[in-house]
């Protein structure tokens, strides 16, 4: 058993005092989003003179990471969906004592299924590709349908809003933005310029936004459903259509398997809402600028030496160059840029 | 002849690619391999004409700035003779990565102002500033 094992097995018997023999094993780290440390492992023990055997995850906080994620956002979500027409692994136990792993971190169900990677040049889907991409742009209509309030889930960023989402928003990943930059880019700067002059019309109905909602942040299975939506940190109340915009971000693009045209319309049969072009479009930009803001604390992070991972270091290269080209293109577009 | 830190990062990479990547298991580390194999791509690719790519920078943004004092006024007209003087403090990257930063705010300020103006001197030198903006972009793309 490794020390990790060992430590995730005394937090496990201590929050189970009537669990007998328990045990940690096959604890092995994954990939899992780049702001979360994500490990899978097995736990058996007994209970009431039975073994039970338990595929599990472990989500922990990393030093630093793509974003400063509100660490308990993810662990509230799970428990506020579950039942709701939105697939969500079960989620057990958040825990902020560094005394057992270091960082804060909580455990949730391994769910059945693999992701789709979004840059894979042949079908990430088994030949489900129809079948997943109505199934990603039906749950997020869902999602878009549910009522924060309802949930439970007024406490979370902008969850007491009813107006003004757009600029909230723009606010807050503007300030991200510029904590992190050491060089700033005169082009996101431009493209943050126009959105502020250029409101998205409105009113809208405030919605739960997953925030990171693409190709790659789910799990599909061999008969074409989804089984689990994950990578909830970024998580908060907003325009519905901050996700759908976000969904057809070029970076993963989700139109490669369904024509944007029916993914909206599964969208809005689902969420009960009609898409305001004008307003898709302004959500467009916005997601190319929120994206440069992640690749931004990405690269920060790794300067700093707050991050060492492979896949921070590239975000903030790679994808950073490819979503100022993406503004350049958009504001071209809008025939500022010539 | 001098080995060149291009031509050593690229043998690093090929090293990585073609010895280690294939002896390491599926899974986490491997992607990590993966993923060092191309940072590393970048980084040859990109450690030849990294000083020439700043200088060049550098100066394009000067001589905007030369060019747009009489467009505007005040303190944003200061800031831009002082900035259209200024000189690298060296070639060190980290040397031409500082001026870099501080021009480039100075160039945030002064398209924030005249992207508003309808003069046609104003949205000349803004189509100018677009053209940089872009031909840097293109300039730093990165190389793998």
């Amino acid at each position: 058993m490794s020390e990790l094992e060992r430590r995730l097995a005394d937090y496990l018997a201590h929050q189970q005092p009537g669990a007998r023999n328990l045990s940690v094993t096959n604890l092995a780290r994954i990939q899992g989003g780049s702001s979360q440390e994500t490990y899978r492992f097995r736990a058996t023990w007994e209970e009431e003179g039975r073994a039970v055997e338990r595929n599990l995850i472990l989500r922990r906080a990393p030093p630093a990471g793509l974003v400063v994620a509100e660490r308990d956002i993810e662990f509230t979500v799970y428990r506020a969906l579950a039942g709701h027409g939105v697939p969500v692994p079960g989620a057990y136990h958040f825990e902020t004592e560094p005394c057992w792993l270091d960082r804060p971190f909580f455990i949730m169900d391994l769910m059945p299924g693999k992701p789709g990677h979004f840059y894979a040049s042949a079908d990430p889907y088994d030949g489900q590709s129809d079948a997943v991409a109505r199934a990603f742009w039906r749950h997020l209509g869902t999602l878009a349908a549910l009522d924060h309030r309802v949930l439970g889930l007024a406490k979370i960023r902008n969850g007491k809003a009813d107006d003004d989402l757009w600029s909230r928003e723009l606010d807050w990943w503007t300030a991200i933005l510029e904590k992190g930059e050491d060089v700033p880019e005169p082009i996101v700067h431009a493209a943050i310029r126009w959105l502020r002059r250029h409101p998205p019309p409105g009113p809208v109905k405030p919605a739960i936004v997953h925030g990171d909602y693409r190709a790659g942040n789910f799990l599909f299975t061999p008969d074409g459903r989804i089984s689990a939506i994950l990578d909830w940190e970024m998580c908060h109340v907003g325009d519905p259509l901050e996700d759908v915009a976000w969904a057809i971000d070029p970076f993963w693009p989700m139109t490669r398997h369904l024509a944007l045209e029916e993914g909206l319309r599964e969208w809005e049969a689902s969420s009960g809402l009609v898409v305001d072009r004008l307003a898709l479009d302004w959500w467009r930009l916005f997601s190319a600028v929120k994206a440069c803001a992640i690749w931004t604390t990405a690269e920060a992070s790794f300067t700093h030496g707050e991050a060492r991972e492979m896949v921070v270091a590239m975000s903030g290269i790679r994808a950073g160059h490819f979503h100022r080209n993406l503004i350049l293109t958009l504001m071209t577009e809008r025939g500022i840029a010539a | 002849m001098n080995l060149t830190l291009e031509t050593l990062l690229h043998g690093v990479a090929a090293t990585l690619r073609d010895r280690i990547r294939p002896e390491v298991p599926e899974g986490f580390a491997a992607e990590m391999s993966r993923l060092a194999t191309l940072l590393v791509s970048v980084a040859a690719n990109a450690v030849d004409d990294a000083a020439a790519v700043r200088v060049w920078e550098n100066q394009e943004m000067r001589q905007l700035f030369a060019d747009a004092v009489s467009l505007v006024d005040g303190d944003l007209s200061s800031r831009l003779a002082e900035a259209a003087a200024s000189v690298d403090p060296g070639l060190r990257i980290s040397e031409l990565d500082g001026a870099n930063g501080r021009l480039r705010t100075v160039l945030i300020a002064l398209q924030a102002e005249i992207e508003v103006d309808r003069r046609a001197a104003a949205q000349d030198l803004n189509a100018r500033i677009w053209g940089l903006l872009r031909t840097v972009e293109e300039r730093r793309a990165p190389r793998m």
